[in-house]
Formats: structure tokens, C-alpha cells, sequence
């Protein structure tokens, strides 16, 4: 299968008809791009909505507070609704173990400065663990320690955005930390910068301790939202305790358990679960139709394979007289068969994934970024090629096997 | 039927036994072979009881009109069809009931073939097409392109072996098969009209060329229609309707 002669043989019969061969290539090639660049577009839309809804790990319950819309137990409506310190604490009571708990004060658009420069960017009062519920990307230094906490302490962990507007042009992330920066007019030391990856919202944060912030930009013990980690729970044991969550916090801040505002308990493992059926769904959408257009081009390589056996059955009586058994030939068309199939459906992918990376830096936005084409989907395609390959092949090569050669001895 | 359609059958016999005396061993032995085809509903006999027997380093005519039998005679005798009744026994093998697999085997060790129309590979040069047995017998490569370059000599058309058939004449090109015949050495070479394609001159150089491979030892049958071929070989099989008509054996041998 293997020898060379084998292979000057596919070459002889591939290269005979360079027409006939580059159009079938031509269809496979195009099958394989479509079903790279489509696959590529479809990892792009999903990594732009998980940029843009991605500010929080998908394994977390969001619990926050708004405003109650019915009276309930004396309480007028449509009054705010706050978790103060001492409800959170309550509240962390009622979990037996969370692998991940983080409470958050938000202040937007909040003034930094450094040296002379400064800008309008969010800064959030967190707790250690929001490093691994907000998958923070640290480039340099630490994150938020417990001492921090306990300590309130004046420090901040700065995002990328930072780092570009207010330092001096190329200063590596290592050089910012040990700098002092100024938030709201008071001054912290930066520990740590963060840079997550295509996503400007997050990189526009500034971190410091949850307790500092409570004190110095809130003036109260309101907590304005806990994050839960829930590890790696079930989707059923996260909606269970959601539930569980929503019912005790309505009691004790007095909402209605019909109220659908005054608490809010996000699980966020249900969108997360919707995501992934709907991103599955594109997957297997974008899967479907490309294998179409690769059968489509798949049929165009079993017709030009018949043709090529229809036309050489004189060659291939011939073949036979000189002693070739029908295995052989059957092995020399399948062989061809896939090697035209491999070659153009290299052709194919390669062209799909440079013109991925050819639009990839142009087409950034917030539902699409970074298209690509991955290792797994690549070997998919190649193995599928394959298989087609081989199947497209054995009609005709059964036909070539029925060819007898008493055909070589007919004169036309 | 068979009595009626083979009424020549004791004068054959004779023949059979006269040759069977002058040379020592029979390459080929037919006996009762038959053949019919489907043609829809109807079966039509094509050969019906042929017995004969080549002998080694003969060369032997099969003359016939059309629609004798004698391209299936040739068929059957290549091992390139079967047969429905008798025994064909190759250089003392029985040939009866072979699978594909194995005529093909038989096929590259014992026959080789020379057709009217050459049937050479268009994409192939000269030396290829008469390497390509031995790519089917597994030889190497470098092996088969020498030994396929003395062969090429030894039909005068060493200095055509990188050239494709279609830059070469008919005769050229039936010089380029036969060499491809003999590459394999086979004990018996079965030519269907070899002369058929070409023109008298050519055809007398071609005749030469298999008179020569025959005088070195090698059986060959030819199939003709041309009485000035067939009478340059040892003996002429004529055959009619499906039955050998006569046997003689020419003037010129």
C-alpha cells in the first residue's frame, strides 16, 4: 500500500487529467473550507458572548438585593430592599461548605489617578475568593489577601486599561506593582495588575479589599452583592440551593415570596447551562452542514471515480491480463481515491484557517472574537476525509472488480 | 448434436496422436472444453467439445471466420474466461474451476499476452509498460526497469524506452507488447491478431520477431485471419462453428 510504486501510479492516473482531478479536489477543498471557516465563526460567537457575559465564572450564585414592588408584613411597596453585613453572615450560616465566597461593593465610574494622569474606571470592594469566581488573569503580583481583608487594607489589584492609559507608554506590569495609585482622592498601593483576555469591561476594574471599600466609599455596612462558588455541584444541587437561598433571604428581609424584584438570586449555572445548549446547538448545526457539503463533494469524488473506472476499464482489463488481481486494483483506486480526498482537504483547511486568522484582528467586537479553528475539529475533518474518501471509492472500485479481463481483448 | 457438430473428430485425433509423437510434452492439453453464453433467455454454445494439445516451443495458428470460437478459444486458453465442461491442463496444471485470485497468478507465470491493438498504458513510457508485469509479480523496481531495458533491446527499442505509445508507430508499439509478452518469461505467449493493426511490412517484422522468440523455446498461439501469418507457423488450427475443422501442419516448417 505503501511503495513507491504505488504512488507513481496515483500520481500518473491523478496527474493524467489535471482538469478532471482539480475540480474534484476543487469540491472537497471547498466542503473542508466551509466547514473549518463556519466552525472557526461559530468558536468566535462563542468566545465573544462568553467575553461579554463572562465576568463571572458560570459555576457562581449571584445574590443581591433591589427594590420590594409588593406591601408585605406592614412594609409599604416599592421600597430598596439591603443586605447588610450582618444578613450576609447570616446567610453564609445557611450553607453547609461553599468552595468560593465573595462579597462586592461596586463603585463606577471612579476617579484614578497616577502621577499626572487619570480616568474614570469601576472599582469593586471584593474578597479573596473573587479571584477564583471572576477568573482573574493576574500579569504581575498578587491578588487580594485575607490580611487585606481583616487589615483593611489600602491596596489594589489594577486591569490591563489601566496600566495602557495611566502609566508611561510600555510599562511592563511587573514596574506597576509598588506604585502608589489614587482612588477617589485616597491613596493605595498597587500589589497586583490583572489582564483578562478581550474583555475591556473587566480590564477597566480596579480591585480592592471588600472591607476597605465598605469603609471608605460606602459609609454603611450594605453589602451590594455576594458571589457563591459552587464548585463543580450539579446543575439540580445549584438550583436547589438557589431556591433554598431565595426563600430564606425573602423571609428575613422582609419581601414577599411572590415579590419578583426585592431579592435576586442569579444561578448562574442555569445561563451557563442555556449557553452551552445553545452554543452546542451552533456546533452541531455548523457540523451538520459542513458534513452536507462535504458528502456533496464526496458524491462528486465517487462520480469522477466511476468515470475514471469507466474510462480506464480497458487499462484496467489490461492490468488484469498482466497479472493484476482485483485486490490490487481495488487498493489502487481507494488509495487514489483518498489521496485526492487528503490533499484537497488539506488545501481546504489550510485556506480556511488562514482566512480565519486573516479576519481575526479586524472583526473584534463584543459578540465575536478570536475565530478559530482547533486542533480536534481539524483532526475531525481530516478523519472524516478519510472515511469518505474510502466510501466514495468502493462503488466504483466494485465496479472495476466486475470488469473481466476478457474486456482487454475487445477490439472497438 | 455433438456428433453432428464435430464430425471431424477422428481425423483430429490422428493429428493429435502424430504430434503428441514428434514432441515430447504437451503445454497445453484441451479436452472436451465447452462454453456457451446467456444471451437473455437463449444459451448459445460458442465452443463445443474442443480437444487439442499444444506443444512446448510450437508455434501454432488458430484460424477461424468470425463467430468460429476462436477469440473464446483464446480466452479460455489465457485463462481470461472459464469454461462450463473438459479439462484444460497449463504446462500440466489443472485450470478447471481456478478463482480469480489464482488465474491471475497463473495469468503472470505462465502467459503472455500480445493484443491488436497493443493495449499499452497511454501514460506510460515504453519502459513501464513493459516493466508492469513484474510490478504485479512484486519485483523491485530497479530490477524490473533493467530487466525491462534488455528486453527492450532485444526488440530493437532501446533507444525508445522513455517514450509514450502514442509517439510511436504500430509496429513500435507492438514490438513495446511483445517485449512486455516475454518479461515475465512465460512458457506460452498468446497473441490475438498481432498483425491485425498493421501494414504488410510491419506485420513481416513482427512475424519475424515471434518466429525468433519461438525458435528460443518459447509455445506460442496465434490467432489470424491472415493466411500469409498462419502459414509461417508450425501447424494451423482451423476452427468452424464452434468445433475444430482441421489441423495441418504448414509447408513452410
Amino acid at each position: 500500500m505503501f511503495d513507491r510504486d504505488a504512488w507513481l501510479e496515483i500520481f500518473h492516473t491523478v496527474l493524467s487529467n489535471p482538469l478532471r482531478t482539480g475540480l474534484t479536489g476543487l469540491s472537497i477543498a471547498l466542503g473542508i473550507f466551509i466547514l473549518v471557516v463556519m466552525q472557526g465563526l461559530g468558536a468566535g460567537l462563542e468566545s465573544g458572548v462568553k467575553n461579554t457575559f463572562g465576568d463571572n465564572a458560570s459555576n457562581t450564585i449571584q445574590v443581591r438585593t433591589g427594590n420590594a414592588q409588593l406591601a408585605y408584613r406592614g412594609r409599604k411597596p416599592n421600597r430598596r430592599v439591603d443586605l447588610h453585613n450582618a444578613d450576609e453572615r447570616a446567610l453564609q450560616d445557611q450553607l453547609d461548605t461553599v468552595p468560593a465566597w465573595s462579597r462586592l461593593v461596586f463603585r463606577w465610574g471612579s476617579t484614578v489617578q497616577y502621577g499626572n494622569q487619570q480616568g474614570s474606571y469601576n472599582v469593586r470592594g471584593v474578597d479573596p475568593d473573587q479571584r477564583e469566581i471572576g477568573q482573574v488573569a493576574l500579569t504581575a503580583g498578587r491578588f487580594l489577601s485575607p490580611l487585606d481583608i481583616d487589615a483593611e487594607r489600602k491596596v489594589a489589584v489594577i486591569g490591563a486599561t489601566l496600566l495602557q492609559d495611566l502609566y508611561p507608554k510600555g510599562t511592563p506590569p511587573d514596574a506597576a506593582v509598588g506604585t502608589f495609585v489614587q482612588l477617589r482622592g485616597i491613596q493605595f498601593a498597587v500589589v497586583g495588575t490583572f489582564d483578562q483576555a478581550g474583555s475591556r469591561w473587566e480590564n477597566r476594574s480596579v480591585y480592592v479589599p471588600f472591607t476597605t471599600a465598605q469603609k471608605l466609599f460606602q459609609n454603611s455596612d450594605v453589602v451590594g452583592r455576594v458571589s457563591i462558588g459552587t464548585g463543580d455541584a450539579a446543575i439540580e444541587e445549584t438550583r436547589e440551593t438557589s431556591a433554598t437561598l431565595l426563600g430564606w433571604l425573602k423571609d428575613r428581609l422582609v419581601v414577599h415570596p411572590d415579590d419578583a424584584e426585592g431579592v435576586w438570586v442569579d444561578n448562574r449555572n442555569e445561563e451557563a447551562e442555556i449557553f452551552r445548549q445553545i452554543f452546542s446547538g451552533i456546533r452541531l448545526f455548523v457540523w451538520f452542514v459542513g458534513m452536507m457539503t462535504l458528502l456533496a463533494g464526496a458524491m462528486g469524488v465517487a462520480n469522477i471515480m466511476a468515470i475514471v473506472v469507466r474510462e480506464r476499464t480497458k487499462e484496467i482489463g489490461v492490468r488484469k491480463a498482466l497479472g493484476a488481481t482485483s485486490g490490487r486494483i481495488v487498493g489502487q483506486i481507494v488509495q487514489e481515491a483518498v489521496f485526492l480526498m487528503l490533499i484537497s482537504g488539506c488545501v481546504g483547511l489550510l485556506a480556511g484557517t488562514w482566512l480565519l486568522q486573516g479576519i481575526s484582528p479586524m472583526v473584534e467586537h463584543d459578540f465575536f472574537s478570536n475565530p478559530r479553528v482547533n486542533f480536534e475539529s481539524a483532526l475531525g475533518a481530516l478523519g472524516v476525509l478519510i472515511f469518505v474518501g474510502v466510501v466514495s471509492a468502493i462503488g466504483p472500485a466494485v465496479r472495476a472488480v466486475t470488469i473481466r479481463p476478457v474486456e482487454a481483448l475487445r477490439d472497438e | 448434436m455433438l456428433e453432428i457438430g464435430c464430425f471431424h473428430r477422428n481425423y483430429r485425433i490422428l493429428h493429435a496422436a502424430e504430434y503428441g509423437a514428434r514432441y515430447l510434452r504437451a503445454v497445453i492439453k484441451l479436452q472436451g472444453i465447452r462454453k456457451s453464453y446467456q444471451t437473455g433467455a437463449q444459451s448459445m454454445e460458442v465452443l463445443k467439445g474442443i480437444d487439442c494439445s499444444i506443444a512446448a516451443g510450437e508455434l501454432v495458428a488458430i484460424m477461424g471466420s468470425s463467430g468460429s470460437g476462436k477469440s473464446t478459444l483464446l480466452n479460455v486458453l489465457g485463462l481470461l474466461d472459464d469454461f462450463d465442461a473438459g479439462t484444460y491442463h497449463l504446462d500440466g496444471q489443472d485450470m478447471s474451476g481456478l478463482s480469480e485470485k489464482q488465474a491471475a497468478r497463473y495469468r503472470s507465470e505462465f502467459l503472455g499476452f500480445v493484443f491488436q491493438s497493443f493495449n499499452l498504458i497511454g501514460y506510460k513510457t515504453a519502459l513501464e509498460n513493459v516493466a508492469l508485469p513484474l510490478y504485479y509479480q512484486g519485483v523491485p523496481r530497479k530490477e524490473r526497469q533493467e530487466k525491462a531495458m534488455r528486453f527492450l533491446e532485444k526488440v530493437g527499442l532501446a533507444d525508445w524506452s522513455n517514450h509514450l505509445p502514442n509517439q510511436m508507430s504500430g509496429g513500435q508499439k507492438q514490438r513495446v507488447a511483445i517485449a512486455r509478452a516475454l518479461i515475465a518469461n512465460p512458457r506460452v505467449i498468446l497473441a490475438d491478431e498481432p498483425t491485425g493493426a498493421l501494414d504488410s511490412t510491419t506485420s513481416e517484422d513482427v512475424m519475424e520477431l515471434l518466429k525468433e522468440i519461438n525458435r528460443e523455446g518459447i509455445t506460442i498461439v496465434v490467432v489470424t485471419h491472415e493466411h500469409e501469418i498462419a502459414e509461417q507457423c508450425h501447424r494451423i488450427i482451423r476452427l468452424k462453428d464452434g468445433c475444430i475443422e482441421d489441423q495441418m501442419k504448414s509447408q513452410h516448417v
